[in-house]
């Protein structure tokens, strides 16, 4: 790497960056701005509210903070970050990337077949992996899930209905493993053998490695994985809007849903906005902090 | 490492916390992966499928016949290459050119640059369909191919760029620098000497993105709305919308259809999205 030494130099250097930087400006910047901007105006998507837009200053936000509805999402989205993300995807992703794992004295067969298989609900498309359990979570007798749970004599349950919020729970949960697992077979690759070997060789047992040694050293990661995931989970939309579209009624609603339905649904541009900025407020400040965390592992 | 006392001598059985367990444990998570996949599995081969599990009396591949035959079936398929392969196209080039100067030329603010770029990664497009589609509107980008295309490489670039950057670094500047004495010039040695070099970087790089572009949900559900030119996405999800009026093996056969590129890349791409999730992204 060198230098840039000239303006020609800065020249073909700009011209190499500026599509992508053209692609990334115009759509993701500028209508992250423009969402911002809007907050503070009455735009609507069509009718008289379309064509002449006012500014009206902080309205917007409180309304937005007196909405019940908004609150109720945020909430929602909060729990749902917590149970499936943070809960479900970290503890049952680092239990297959151990058990998987090779270390002294612990060497599972068919690894690579249990890796395979973990890795299938990530690798498919997120309409596939909604519309999989979609199917199984058909509310008759015949759903495969009720027939799961008739074998030890359940009724049949309407999960999509009765139990929407569980429902998505578990199905981000099995959609987010994989990740968590690729992201920590990576960093217990890196661990030395020899940090392992001395461990046990000092009368450690298994559960105190873990504790002591595997878990410290790998602190970071986890770290940084629970970031990501937290940002990723926020943003959520494709897979629970396939299966529940926020219902019923909005018992799945979330911030993702929310902003989607103010602007296609009730057109309400400037006030979906407003619920979009306070969304990129809070991933942008989970954004610096990740950022932060990768500048440190560098 | 003589020094380091073998471990094999000492009595370790009370430390294992039996691999019996761990099967089982590794047995019913596996039973999780796969399970929803069920009727997927069997309604795509059973000419009589329905919405409900059941085991097919006969298996055939008329489904898959028949996704490939009717119009619909085969529109969607079409459309989803076109929009998942020019997306590709575009994030390939763009990445490439811009990951390249990143990597051989320093400039004042580059690491903060780095790190925006990074940053805007964190922006999912959930927060920004809104004014994404007054902007695709204003464009004339709805319901077009070139519309949706650009927006979906748009939506790769940022990772893209921290991939392509990653792997010209590996590729070291003493070639470039030989090929420049013997008179080529720096655009000549990129494309001859460097491409090729990064070539499994670039593939790594446009499978990653075929992948995004071809599973994209929200950003077809808002673009689009001619039939004619909706992706699989957003064909599995109207049909499952229909409800009492769908073809359910057929439906059950383009899942397939639509699952086996993006798990066959998944598998080849997997050491460099692993790479760039974890380690790779850390880089400078």
């Amino acid at each position: 790497m060198r230098r840039i030494q000239s303006w020609r130099e800065g020249l073909t250097v700009a011209a190499f960056l500026a599509p992508a930087l053209a692609l990334i400006g115009l759509f993701t910047v500028a209508p992250g701005i423009w969402a911002v901007v809007q907050s503070f105006t009455d735009r609507a998507l069509v009718g008289r509210n379309a064509a002449n837009v006012q500014f009206i200053g902080l309205d917007n936000y409180a309304q937005l903070a007196g909405d019940p509805d908004f609150s109720a999402s945020l909430v929602r989205t909060v729990v749902f970050v917590l149970l499936s993300a943070i809960v479900g995807q970290t503890i049952l992703g680092f239990l297959t990337a151990y058990l998987l794992a090779t270390r002294p004295r612990w060497r599972l067969r068919f690894s690579p077949l249990f890796a395979a298989i973990f890795l299938l609900p990530l690798a498919v498309p997120e309409a596939v992996a909604a519309l999989a359990w979609a199917s199984i979570a058909n509310g008759t007798e015949q759903g495969f899930l009720n027939r799961m749970t008739g074998a030890f004599g359940a009724e049949p349950v309407q999960w999509l209905q009765e139990h929407a919020m569980a429902t998505i729970i578990v199905v981000n949960i099995w959609r987010g493993i994989p990740f968590a697992m690729v992201l920590f077979s990576a960093a217990l690759e890196g661990i030395s053998r020899e940090v392992l070997e001395m461990s046990l060789v000092d009368g450690a047992t298994a559960w105190q490695q873990f504790r002591r040694i595997i878990l410290g050293i790998l602190r970071p990661q986890i770290l940084l994985f629970l970031m990501l995931t937290t940002i990723t989970t926020f943003g959520i939309f494709g897979l629970v809007y396939f299966l529940t579209r926020g219902g019923p009624g909005d018992a799945t609603t979330l911030i993702g849903i929310y902003i989607y339905l103010q602007g296609f649904k009730f057109f309400e541009i400037g006030f979906g906005s407003a619920a979009a900025t306070v969304m990129l407020v809070i991933l942008l400040t989970l954004g610096v902090y990740y950022v932060r965390l990768m500048r440190e592992q560098a | 490492m003589p020094a380091v006392a073998s471990p094999v001598t000492r009595p370790m059985a009370k430390l294992r916390p039996g691999p019996a367990a761990a099967y089982g444990v590794l047995a019913a998570l596996a039973l999780f992966a796969l399970g929803p996949f069920t009727w997927v599995l069997l309604a795509a081969f059973d000419p009589d499928a329905n919405i409900f599990v059941q085991a097919p009396r006969t298996l055939s591949l008329e489904n898959f016949q028949n996704a490939f035959t009717d119009a619909g079936g085969l529109g969607l398929i079409v459309n989803s290459l076109i929009y998942a392969g020019g997306a590709t196209l575009i994030l390939v080039v763009v990445t490439t050119l811009g990951g390249y100067a990143l990597s051989r030329y320093d400039f004042r603010g580059r690491r903060t640059f780095m790190l925006s770029i990074l940053l805007v990664r964190v922006i999912p497009p959930t927060a920004t369909i809104v004014p994404l589609f007054v902007l695709s509107k204003d464009l004339g980008f709805v319901d077009t191919y070139h519309g949706v295309i650009l927006v979906l490489a748009s939506l790769n670039v940022p990772l893209g760029l921290w991939i392509m950057k990653g792997f010209f670094d590996t590729v070291p500047i003493d070639i470039e620098e030989a090929a420049w004495v013997d008179g080529a010039n720096r655009l000549q040695t990129a494309f001859r000497i460097v491409l090729p070099l990064a070539g499994p970087g670039v593939a790594a790089g446009a499978l990653i993105g075929f992948i995004g572009a071809w599973g994209e949900f929200l950003v077809p559900l808002v673009l689009i709305s001619d039939p004619d030119k909706m992706p699989i996405s957003i064909g599995l999800f109207r049909a499952w919308l229909n409800y009492t009026n769908v073809d359910w093996g057929l439906l059950a056969a383009l899942s397939i259809i639509y699952m086996v590129p993006a798990v066959a890349f998944y598998v080849v791409a997997r050491r460099a999205l692993q790479s760039s999730l974890a380690g790779g992204l850390a880089g400078q």
